[in-house]
């Protein structure tokens, strides 16, 4: 763990230090390799079901993934800003690099961390970082606000988080995931057992987010820099799943009953946010909304407390991540270019940037879970879960891939194809730098293809 | 020389995040030790290695 903790720690003193020619290339280099090393994860030797551990840091197949997602993503963050943020001044720079690189510090203590009053700490931890990145680097006023509503809904979601896990510390004696999967089961029997339940999970429930307090989310996504964005879809909704997958495993004996508003909710929300992505005319929007539908199948499928469904929302979880923060960045390319989210004024880009469009059509096709990429598996393992559980799911999920594809399709047509209109003749040619961040996202889903296992969670 | 010594200038950042990795690998293998220092010297349960096995449990 600390292999990985303390060379991105380093990491600060290098951007303030390193000359101001060579600060771009210094911290997308360094970051990549620690983002190479922390591949090392994947290998795993240990038969205790946990490994890499001191006292406080541990790593297990649940957290692995999203270790390596969150790595994975700080290269490819700076490597998505570098054209918009370079002209600023020389300390602006550094100062937002130096942030992104304190949000990965705080996800891997996060996703790493053993005692789960520590994972709260560093899950609220995470919201200073995005906040002065939405805030400060926003391009509209209305950043403001989203930042408003990204803390405060986020916030008031965990505190009654941070009072259930005092209530537990109190009753159990401890907070460490090494012991508290073998404590005395509980049975939720009274109402204040049963609040106990919903405040446990209400946090992350706001995080995912599922549809009804998902109203943050697309604000914050639109308003934010490429890089804010392409971490919240990335790896910041995935903290909500994991923090609801570990608190699952205590909350047990299944709670059925107290499940099912949520598993409604979450099943409405594919449908719901999948009809508003349909009209939407915001590209950013759009995206941000096929993430609150993406989530939604996941949180149904932790929600619903098997094998299947645990595995298959962790698969989904690291699929969308790359697919959605690779339709980020696309749309970055053509915001950075023509200056608008707007899809109607931006079209027929196929006409102009080919090769782009080649991008677009991958990972529009991720996004809509395409077979074999690991979007699909997950999908289906959720979906088969569901299936199992009550069959009249079926028609919730089933026209969620319906409406999923056609949302694809229509981003895809609407941005790529069609007449090119006049004012925009003149573009920008394409970066090798943008191909090489569409490529590194790309390349991680199909390899995943190939090996799948490495994000089965505990199921391997 | 003179190339030498303007290299150094503008690239002796790059020595952090290498130095973190030596004293990340450092401290992971000194904490794995002391995780370890009592595996399989129990008087009551310690058991034979099977062939070719390195240690009881990992």
């Amino acid at each position: 763990m600390l292999k990985i903790l303390i060379p991105t720690l380093m990491l600060f003193p290098t951007i303030w230090f390193s000359p101001a020619k060579w600060l771009w290339t210094t911290s997308i280099a360094q970051s990549l390799v620690i983002a190479l090393a922390s591949l090392s994860w994947l290998k795993w030797s240990s038969e205790t079901g946990w490994s890499s551990s001191n006292l406080y840091l541990a790593t297990d197949p649940l957290s692995t993934p999203l270790l390596v997602l969150t790595c994975w993503l700080l290269p490819l963050m700076v490597l998505a800003s570098q054209n918009h943020i370079s002209p600023e001044p020389l300390n602006r720079q550094r100062t937002y690099i130096s942030l992104l690189v304190s949000l990965q510090m705080f996800l891997i203590l996060a996703f790493g961390a053993t005692e789960i009053i520590m994972f709260y700490i560093m899950f609220e931890a995470t919201l200073l970082p995005t906040l002065i990145i939405i805030t400060r680097w926003g391009n509209q006023t209305e950043r403001l606000n989203a930042g408003t509503y990204f803390l405060f809904y986020t916030l008031a979601g965990s505190l009654p988080l941070l009072v259930a896990l005092l209530l537990l510390q109190n009753d159990s004696g401890t907070l460490s995931m090494f012991t508290l999967q073998y404590t005395q089961p509980m049975h939720l029997l009274t109402w204040g057992n049963k609040l106990w339940w919903a405040a446990c999970l209400l946090a992350f429930l706001v995080k995912m987010p599922v549809y009804g307090v998902h109203l943050w989310l697309p604000k914050a996504h639109v308003e934010a820099p490429i890089a804010g964005s392409m971490i919240l879809a990335a790896v910041l909704l995935k903290l909500g799943g994991y923090g609801m997958m570990r608190m699952m495993v205590m909350l047990d004996p299944l709670t059925k009953e107290l499940a099912y508003p949520f598993i409604v909710l979450a099943l409405w929300g594919i449908i719901m946010t999948g009809s508003i992505c349909l009209r939407q005319t915001d590209l950013k929007s759009l995206i941000a909304y096929s993430s609150v539908g993406h989530m939604g199948l996941v949180a149904g499928g932790i929600l619903i407390q098997t094998p299947w469904g645990f595995t298959g929302a962790i698969i989904l979880m690291i699929a969308h991540g790359l697919a959605s923060s690779a339709l980020f960045c696309l749309a970055n390319t053509s915001y950075e270019r023509t200056h608008s989210r707007t899809m109607l004024l931006a079209r027929g880009m196929q006409m102009i940037l080919p090769l782009m469009t080649t991008w677009w059509f991958v990972a529009s096709l991720a996004n809509l879970a395409l077979p074999p990429l690991p979007n699909l598996m997950g999908e289906l393992m959720i979906i088969t879960s569901m299936f199992n559980w009550s069959h009249w799911t079926l028609l919730l999920t089933g026209l969620g891939t319906l409406i999923t594809a056609s949302y694809s399709l229509y981003l895809f047509l609407m941005t790529q194809r069609g007449p090119l209109p006049s004012h925009i003749i003149a573009l920008e040619p394409t970066h090798t730098r943008e191909h090489l961040l569409i490529t590194l996202h790309l390349i991680p889903i199909i390899l995943l293809i190939l090996k799948p296992e490495l994000m089965w969670g505990w199921c391997f | 020389m003179v190339n030498f010594a303007a290299l150094m200038r503008d690239h002796w950042v790059n020595i952090f995040v290498p130095l973190g990795f030596v004293i990340g690998i450092y401290m992971d293998s000194a904490q794995d030790q002391k995780l370890t220092a009592f595996r399989n010297k129990s008087a009551l349960y310690s058991r034979e290695l099977k062939p070719g096995g390195e240690v009881t449990w990992k």
